[in-house]
């Protein structure tokens, strides 16, 4: 079930909501993780066994883990639960790509097994595989109700598309939490502002997007265009997904971790990791990049390390080659920046905003492409190569109709408009137009989502898939 | 206070919206058929255990919900606003609107479609068409006439000529696109206005060296037509008359319909009370139609292949000859033709408009 469709807006949440506020305390967490199952369910049933056989190991080897702190039986059972939790992941995941690079080198021909990839099983892989490694340190400790575990992994708002949320954020609240009007009011607004950037401009975006990959007539205005939109399209997507997110966790007196800080207004590539998909990059550097070493190693190791995080950040997006040099690429960027790059790019004004949006467009590409050699025609095009002309009516169409929604998505990728809105409330008259207007303003949004849902159009998540 | 005061205000507005449409959706009654976008609404879908573990049961009711929320037609027109006025985009499900007239954008140029559809045309050629006069025209659709001056993206049209006549060497080609203007077409549907195409009637009748007088009396229908882009474009465009035209000729004719084994009128005022009052012209949608003209005593006959653009012209057509028949291969094999057509050298005339031969693949 996504959050930006009519099923959910208008039969889940509502259902959700009023089971959840009418079961007493301590069934509330009950009550989210059967109503998380039905909707991790609604459109995959058969991927539920999945889910809820990892959550299953994680409960068991997490109290083992802790049964057993400090010994070596404890490093076995947190070996256990991680192969288990990545070993399912891999078949899933990455069994088909590993057999296929197997049968190119080999001149084999193994047959694919064609796995469907159980929806957000990246992300609560992930979160299991944090729970275990946390109660091995000894900073988390482990969950004795297996609801409780259950409704932490499994709920709902941030099951599918993340933030990938940690089990130390919310063990407190997971017993303890409060419910106000304030936190259902921040809610509310973070999940409709989240909702209108995902439905009016990701979507928008998106049918763009779709128009550039079916039409047959390209220039090198359209693949800017496409470029440039699918980089907006992205952004508003995954940020739009993360706001619903966070505010459906504050409705249920959750805090998740902000995911996104507008990346796109970043000086460097090293600054754009830091506001982008946070809770991924900072989950790699605490589990990955740290365990490693990260950079208290001898330069190579560093450099080492550097790749083999970001070889796995662009994989956990995807089983295909051009993830894997997407991520690649950036541990390349990263090095650069580090070594020689940074100080300059500090002094180096607009320019740096310029050099960081090309590399993110130029990257989104190649993140986009069917295949590597797709991702580099692409890019080729959009500096002239493969012929295409300057311009076309169908490019300079779309840009004129589509102008608009990229010149609000620009904007909105920036921290202007809250910036602004901020300032207004703080002044008194200000602020007593913006406690009349915002709610309408809010009200308004939802109404014209739903008109857009119900009119029905190009509506998938992009981060479903990883 | 003030604080507070928004924090309520934000969490009841948006509690009644969802809440309150969520119960008017669970109570309202299923409806049956969407009359704007001419087609049924989904239902509510079989619930099995089958359907849920296949999913087919959620990605139905995805669209049962979409199709039956309240106020839908309310809601799609919400849409309709602020993709064409707040957003500016330039259409709407691919429906523009350009100095009072609605369009759908037809493109790119299909080449495929049409070498397709003069395979299929060949075909027929072929198999029933060895001693008859073959003609064949081509009738642009709107954005001809409209795309490219609002800066829409159009279709190579000569291109599009050139390209099916260079695959049909076996018919003659009788040009009519000099003979047509935007105002030739409905404002809010795709088809050509009856009363404003009897020269190109005449033309075609020229070229296949037939007389037609072409004198009419203009009729108009009492019921406002919206046409099919009123309900795409889901705004609410000013309804339109509908006229048709009628001589004495044009009344003594009868019409069989083979489908039915029914003979029916020239033009089919019960249609009037359906969805699409484009369909009084030779009662729309039909496979087969043969149409008989005591008035014209020459014996000529007169084989159309057409689409529903036919269904308005072939009236105008039918003065000049006895018989007149009328098959629309996207609704019956050309296969089976032979089974219900003795082929015995009438003029034949292939008259398809640009949209179908763009996307042939209806042509059977």
């Amino acid at each position: 079930m996504v959050f930006s469709g009519i099923p959910f807006l208008y039969y889940f949440l509502p259902l959700t909501l009023l089971l959840y506020f009418a079961a007493p305390r301590k069934l509330k967490n009950a009550v989210l993780l059967i109503m998380s199952l039905v909707f991790y369910g609604w459109g995959e049933p058969k991927y539920l066994i999945f889910m809820v056989l990892s959550i299953l190991q994680g409960y068991i080897f997490g109290l083992l883990i802790e049964k057993h702190q400090n010994t070596g039986r404890s490093r076995l059972y947190l070996t256990a639960s991680v192969m288990l939790s990545l070993g399912m992941l891999c078949y899933c995941k990455y069994a088909d790509f590993f057999i296929a690079n197997f049968n190119a080198v080999t001149g084999l021909s193994l047959p694919l097994l064609k796995i469907a990839l159980p929806i957000g099983i990246s992300f609560y892989t992930f979160q299991i595989l944090s729970y275990a490694v946390d109660v091995y340190r000894g900073s988390a400790k482990a969950q004795r109700s297996f609801v409780n575990l259950a409704a932490y992994i499994a709920m709902f708002p941030q099951l599918i598309a993340g933030p990938i949320v940690r089990y130390t954020d919310i063990a407190d609240s997971l017993d303890h939490r409060e419910h106000t009007a304030a936190g259902c009011a921040y809610g509310v607004r973070r999940f409709v502002l989240g909702l209108g950037k995902k439905v009016l401009i990701a979507n928008t975006l998106g049918e763009l997007c779709s128009i550039f990959r079916a039409a047959e007539e390209k220039s090198v205005l359209f693949f800017w265009l496409y470029a440039v939109a699918y980089t907006l399209h992205v952004y508003f997507d995954f940020s739009g997904y993360s706001d619903m997110a966070i505010g459906l966790g504050r409705i249920f007196g959750f805090r998740f971790m902000e995911n996104f800080n507008y990346p796109y207004i970043s000086g460097s590539i090293t600054e754009f990791w830091r506001r982008w998909h946070i809770s991924l990059g900072s989950w790699f550097r605490d589990y990955l990049y740290i365990p490693l070493g990260g950079n208290r190693v001898p330069k190579w190791r560093w450099y080492l390390n550097i790749f083999i995080v970001w070889m796995s950040t662009g994989l956990w997006h995807g089983a295909a080659w051009n993830f894997a040099i997407w991520g690649l690429m950036f541990a390349v960027l990263l090095v650069m920046e580090k070594q020689w790059l940074l100080k300059p790019l500090e002094r180096a004004g607009f320019v740096k905003h310029i050099y960081v949006m090309l590399i993110v467009i130029l990257s989104f590409v190649v993140f986009d492409a069917a295949n590597i050699a797709d991702g580099l025609h692409s890019i080729a095009a959009m500096f002239g190569g493969g012929g295409y002309p300057l311009v076309s009516a169908e490019a300079l169409y779309y840009l004129r109709s589509y102008g608009l929604v990229m010149i609000i998505g620009v904007i909105g990728s920036t921290p202007i408009m809250a910036k602004t809105a901020k300032a207004v409330s703080e002044h008194s008259t200000g602020g007593r137009i913006m406690s009349l207007l915002e709610p309408v303003f809010l009200a308004l949004m939802l109404i014209v989502c739903t008109a857009y849902l119900v009119d029905g159009s190009f509506n998938p998540f992009l981060y479903f898939r990883f | 206070m003030k604080e507070r005061t928004k924090n309520i205000i934000t969490v009841v507005l948006t509690g009644i919206i969802i809440f309150g449409f969520a119960l008017w959706g669970v109570l309202m009654p299923d409806g049956d058929i969407s009359i704007s976008e001419r087609r049924p609404l989904k239902q509510f879908p079989k619930l099995s255990a089958d359907t849920v573990i296949s999913g087919d049961f959620t990605a139905d009711f995805e669209e049962y919900a979409a199709d039956q929320f309240p106020l839908r037609d309310a809601f799609r027109r919400i849409k309709a606003y602020a993709v064409y006025y707040l957003f500016r985009q330039g259409d709407n499900n691919d429906v523009y609107l350009q100095d009072g007239y609605a369009s759908k954008l037809e493109y790119p140029m299909n080449e495929d479609s049409i070498r397709r559809a003069a395979q299929v045309f060949k075909k027929v050629y072929d198999k029933y068409l060895g001693e008859s006069r073959v003609y064949f025209s081509l009738i642009p659709d709107k954005n001809a006439f409209m795309a490219e001056s609002g800066g829409y993206p159009a279709m190579d049209y000569a291109g599009f000529t050139q390209l099916v006549v260079q695959n049909t060497p076996f018919m003659q080609y009788i040009p009519i696109d000099h003979l047509l203007e935007l105002e030739d077409y409905y404002r809010t549907d795709t088809h050509w206005r009856q009363e404003r195409i009897v020269d190109v009637a005449k033309h075609l009748g020229e070229a296949m060296e037939v007389e037609l007088k072409g004198e009419y009396a203009e009729n108009v229908l009492d019921k406002p037509f919206y046409g099919v882009y009123c309900g795409q474009a889901a705004l609410p465009l000013p309804a339109e008359e509908l006229y048709y035209l009628t001589n004495e000729v044009l009344e003594g004719c009868s019409v069989y319909d083979h489908e039915t084994g029914k003979h029916i009128g020239v033009y089919d005022l019960e249609k009037a009370n359906g969805q699409d009052l484009y369909e009084i012209f030779l009662s729309g949608s039909k496979s087969l139609l043969t149409i008989e003209n005591p008035a014209c005593s020459t014996g000529r006959e007169l084989i159309v292949f057409r689409d529903s653009f036919g269904s308005s012209i072939v009236p105008l057509l039918i003065e000049g000859y006895s018989t007149v028949t009328v098959v629309d291969i996207r609704y019956m094999s050309s296969d089976m033709l032979g089974r219900f057509v003795d082929f015995h050298g009438q003029d034949v005339l292939f008259l398809y408009s640009t949209l179908v031969l763009n996307n042939s693949v209806t042509l059977k």
